[in-house]
């Protein structure tokens, strides 16, 4: 028999994580051998589904259900499987994982530690994207928040206790936000159903949300406040304007494998949800508060933008400048339309890519001169050209540079905003009229950056920095080579993704 | 016509058991001498529960009972294996702890430890007001003396005195309401005190209510509730350790069993398969615990945060745990659901949180420090204990795959079926709240540095096995909680109502 390859991919990092935990904490080379193999293990598997992924329809393949437990009056399984929504994330996930374990070769101190963390941190990740049964993406969803409070509590920065605490606090929050309304789903799923259904199937409770026996219990009001605290628990995550404040804080006290994992696929679990749940289940409602998201991407953008311009600290910068990107995520969901549906999605994988290059790159400029600060910087082209190089491609991808991949996604988020349906979001174009001034304000902040610390007079104190370490090469060049291949060739994306789209904005129009 | 002679006597073997071999383990200690150390009775002690527990699980498991005063059904005999498992590990930390401190008279501690523990087996298993009072007070009493053992520690008296006044104050109230309960059945059983109590209800709605807050006065401040928690931080703080582990998990699981059994026999009553009757008196009361169990959640956490003292802190923590349970009493969709919920966090509650003491009392005592600092640098003293005290701590906090969580989640799905969502979202933000002061602690294990001064920390072998094997059962209910909530689903809770 075959196992499932879904659950060998999610399990496998564990079993990794096991092995590490046997192997004494002397054997630095063999602990860092061993989360790299294995992560490069998942990654390899991640493409072979990829590869065996049908692109031709739309519902869910590589299933696997198994019953879990039961309490009483309620069934959990184990149920995964992916769609053309998961698998580009599933990638990612492995992609940006394994990369930031190479970016981490430079932690030196509790390594056992660090990669056992590292290893938990990827199957919850890799769990949350293939979860059908919504406990189940609880769970996985929590597993996360452990590992990264350590992380970034251990290995951080000055502020790191207040980082991860504030971390902590927030994403625990949403996520108990989270478990309530996955459990009002749940009951309003039985009640909908004359409790025929009682489930936490996400396939099954949008069936029931979009037919349901007795429509009663769904009343307008109910399903908006179903919706509106979906969207306040994701929202935390992605983050969106005003629950942001946490990310900055982490971002910055977070060590740099960290930083890219957290900007690289974290923030996506919020999206992820947002469009699997919020909009999987409530197709309606999300219509319904386009407005409302449009809007909030809108902020996220701009606010997102300015703060970014006025920061000292590149690794805020950078942080600011992930919070301006996801606002094109919301922009492009509320736009309900194929092409901005498919502008969030690649939003979501080429910021993974882009922004945990840009985190990687900036790990390695304050590895080497001590500090992040903008104005002490300057120069750089000079003394580590590569490394400077690769900095000012990562800020071109960002900015959204024809033939990178920031480009495409916001392309297509904006073809979408612009030809949205008036029913659903009266005043698209206002709205996109002014997320393209926000887009303009990215390439004042990231170009002005790159002006003051790449080019410029170089300090006397940074001339003899050692450029780019042939190890540092595996994740710049493999971050890059990514944006790049999206950038020119989207139809490798947007093949995968595309009936799955097509099939979420079917259920809108009803 | 019941007596003494033709009662079905074998039901209680294993309360006289324990009775005879704790009064030889304390014979034994005369025979030896009154001082010095004596490990051989704490060993002793782990058989003779061992013994009891054993006999517990062997008698009569379909159902039973003592003329109605002395009950054995699967509720009985879950509580009371839960609380011999409890006294098990609560000895095996004591082993370490006494041996440690010269000044306790060890033979006493054991052999009080053990009348303790018949006392909480008798409050699970009565029926009567008389025998319940009995089973209280016998592990009230024990408790008392427990609590001051350190007696040269001015701390220990401290607390000693302050339970005796404040526990004996909350023993005249139980009294007093069952007083009025009496005088309008003239009875003490519960199962005549629940036939007439409807009846008797619409008569003198005044008194039945009175009576009924007066208990709850009484058993809410031996379960450590808001408003009557305010004795627990002092006695645990000032009670020596491996005490304040019995207080938190014992004495709340009886103090419990024996609540659920009050309300749910003598004046909630229930029906077929355990359903909740429409004329039940839950009806009429249930506002009251569902406040009750708001504020205990809310205070209980809120004050944990401002705590540096850890033994302080795992008060609060109970006390804010004792307000989860308290929760599906509060919404009680059925009786028997809720007595399902409630028996498996128990189990979850106990091991989780004597695991925790187990770790609490090896550093405190290793450090002799109380406060957060001792927990500095755990992670470099002794990698397994920190990452045990993890794993008890996050199941403390209700984080996935411990049985903590699911527990928790369990109560939630009652609470939301019993239809009161309030109360569940209530929980699951205060457990949020919670997150803040065990990650606290987690911060001190693996971020900080060990503090110069403390030694390597030597692990007994008694704490490396109570440690072991409560974090094997917090992670296997986690992971696979079927093994017990399977069999829980079907049990026949109790045992008079469905003869």
């Amino acid at each position: 028999m075959i196992p499932n390859l879904l659950t060998l991919l999610i399990f496998l990092p564990l079993v990794g994580a096991l092995f590490i935990l046997v192997t004494p904490k002397e054997y630095t080379n063999a602990i860092r051998s061993l989360a790299i193999g294995t992560s490069s293990v998942a990654l390899i598997l991640s493409l072979v589904i990829w590869g065996q992924f049908d692109r031709s329809i739309s519902e869910m393949q590589f299933l696997h259900s198994v019953p879990w437990f039961d309490f009483n009056i309620v069934q959990i399984n184990y149920s995964v499987g992916i769609d053309g929504l998961s698998m580009p994330l599933l990638v990612l996930t492995t992609i940006v994982t394994t990369l930031a374990l190479f970016a981490s070769l430079t932690i030196t101190s509790r390594v056992k530690e660090f990669y056992i963390w590292s290893l938990l941190l990827l199957t919850g990740m890799l769990g949350v994207f293939v979860s059908l049964d919504m406990f189940l993406f609880f769970l996985f969803f929590e597993l996360t928040l452990i590992p990264m409070f350590f992380i970034i509590g251990i290995w951080g920065g000055k502020e790191k206790y207040y980082a991860a605490f504030k971390f902590l606090v927030y994403t625990g929050l949403g996520s108990a936000i989270m478990f309530i309304t996955f459990i009002v789903i749940f009951y309003l799923g039985a009640q909908a159903s004359n409790f025929y259904y009682l489930t936490f199937n996400m396939l099954d409770l949008a069936y029931i949300f979009a037919n349901p026996d007795n429509p009663e219990v769904l009343t307008s009001g109910v399903r908006a406040a179903v919706f509106l605290s979906l969207f306040v628990a994701f929202a935390i995550k992605l983050p969106v304007f005003p629950f942001h404040t946490w990310l900055p804080n982490a971002h910055v006290e977070a060590p740099t494998a960290a930083s890219m994992i957290l900007a690289g696929v974290l923030l996506k679990m919020g999206g992820y949800g947002l469009i699997r749940i919020g909009v999987g289940i409530l197709p309606d409602q999300a219509a319904r508060f386009a407005m409302l998201i449009a809007i909030l991407g809108v902020i996220n953008i701009v606010y997102g933008a300015l703060l970014a311009l006025v920061q000292t600290d590149l690794k805020r910068l950078v942080a600011f400048s992930s919070i301006s990107h996801m606002g094109i995520v919301l922009l492009g969901i509320a736009s309900f339309t194929a092409s901005g549906m498919q502008g969030a999605i690649f939003q979501l994988v080429s910021h993974g890519f882009i922004s945990a290059l840009l985190f990687f790159m900036v790990g390695a400029i304050y590895e080497r001169t001590k500090t992040r600060t903008i104005s002490e910087l300057g120069g750089l082209s000079k003394s580590v050209p590569i490394l400077a190089g690769f900095m000012l491609a990562a800020a071109m991808a960002s900015v959204g540079l024809p033939g990178l991949s920031g480009f495409v996604s916001e392309l297509l988020a904006f073809i979408g905003i612009f030809g949205a349906d008036a029913s659903i979001l009266p005043g698209a174009k206002v709205l996109g009229v002014i997320a393209g001034l926000g887009i303009i304000l990215t390439a004042a902040y990231l170009l002005w950056a790159m002006q003051r610390t790449t080019f410029g007079q170089l300090d006397e104190k940074y001339k003899g920095l050692s450029d780019a370490r042939p190890l540092e090469y595996i994740p710049m060049i493999g971050l890059l080579a990514f944006s790049i291949l999206i950038g020119v060739y989207p139809n490798i994306l947007s093949d995968v993704i595309n009936i799955t789209v097509i099939d979420i904005l079917s259920k809108i129009g009803g | 016509m019941y007596s003494a002679f033709n009662a079905d006597w074998s039901l209680m073997t294993p309360e006289i058991v324990l009775a005879a071999l704790a009064l030889v383990i304390f014979t034994l200690d005369f025979m030896t001498g009154i001082k010095g150390k004596k490990p051989f009775l704490g060993r002793l002690s782990i058989i003779t529960l061992i013994i009891t527990a054993v006999l517990v699980f062997l008698t009569n498991r379909t159902g039973g009972s003592i003329a109605d005063v002395f009950v054995v059904d699967p509720f009985s005999m879950v509580f009371k294996l839960i609380i011999l498992f409890s006294v098990i590990i609560v000895i095996a930390i004591s082993l370490y702890y006494l041996d440690k401190h010269e000044d306790i008279y060890q033979g006493e501690f054991y052999s009080l430890l053990l009348f303790a523990t018949l006392g909480a087996m008798l409050m699970v298993s009565s029926a009567d007001l008389i025998t319940l009072f009995i089973g209280l007070e016998l592990l009230s009493i024990s408790s008392y003396c427990l609590a001051g053992f350190k007696k040269h520690n001015r701390k220990s008296t401290e607390s000693a005195i302050k339970y005796i006044v404040l526990g004996g104050t909350a023993s005249a109230f139980i009294l007093y309401g069952m007083s009025f309960l009496y005088g309008l059945t003239g009875s003490t059983s519960l199962v005549v005190i629940g036939q007439n109590i409807n009846t008797l209800f619409v008569d003198f709605p005044v008194i039945i209510s009175v009576s009924f807050l007066f208990m709850l006065v009484g058993f809410g401040f031996k379960i450590s509730i808001v408003p009557f928690h305010m004795w627990a931080p002092d006695v645990y703080e000032g009670s020596p350790t491996p005490v304040t582990a019995f207080l938190t998990a014992v004495s709340k699981i009886a103090g419990f069993a024996l609540v659920l059994r009050l309300f749910y026999v003598g004046i909630f009553g229930f029906g077929e398969r355990g359903s909740l009757l429409p004329d039940s008196l839950y009806h009429e009361f249930f506002i009251v615990l569902a406040i009750i169990a708001a504020l205990t959640m809310i205070i209980g956490n809120l004050i944990a945060l401002t705590q540096q003292n850890v033994k302080r802190l795992m008060a609060y923590s109970g006390i804010a745990q004792a307000g989860y349970l308290f929760v599906p009493i509060a919404a009680t969709l059925a009786p028997y659901f809720s007595m399902t919920i409630i028996a498996f966090y128990s189990i979850a509650y106990v091991v989780m949180v004597l695991g925790a003491f187990a770790i609490i009392t090896l550093v405190t005592e290793d450090t002799g420090r109380e406060d957060f600092s001792s927990f500095s640098g755990l992670y470099k003293r002794s990698p397994f204990m920190a990452i045990a005290m993890t794993v008890f701590l996050v199941s403390l906090a209700g984080l996935p795959l411990t049985a903590g969580f699911v527990g928790k989640a369990w109560i939630f799905f009652g609470a939301v079926t019993a239809d009161m969502t309030w109360l569940a979202v209530i929980m699951i933000v205060t457990s949020v709240i919670s997150f803040y002061y065990y990650f606290g602690i987690m911060k001190q294990m693996f971020m900080r540095d060990p503090n110069p001064n403390d030694a390597d920390l030597k692990v007994p072998v008694g704490i490396t096995v109570a440690v072991s094997i409560t974090l094997g059962i917090t992670i296997i209910l986690g992971v696979m909680p079927n093994l017990i909530v399977d069999n829980f689903s079907h049990f026949n809770w109790m045992y008079m109502l469905t003869r």
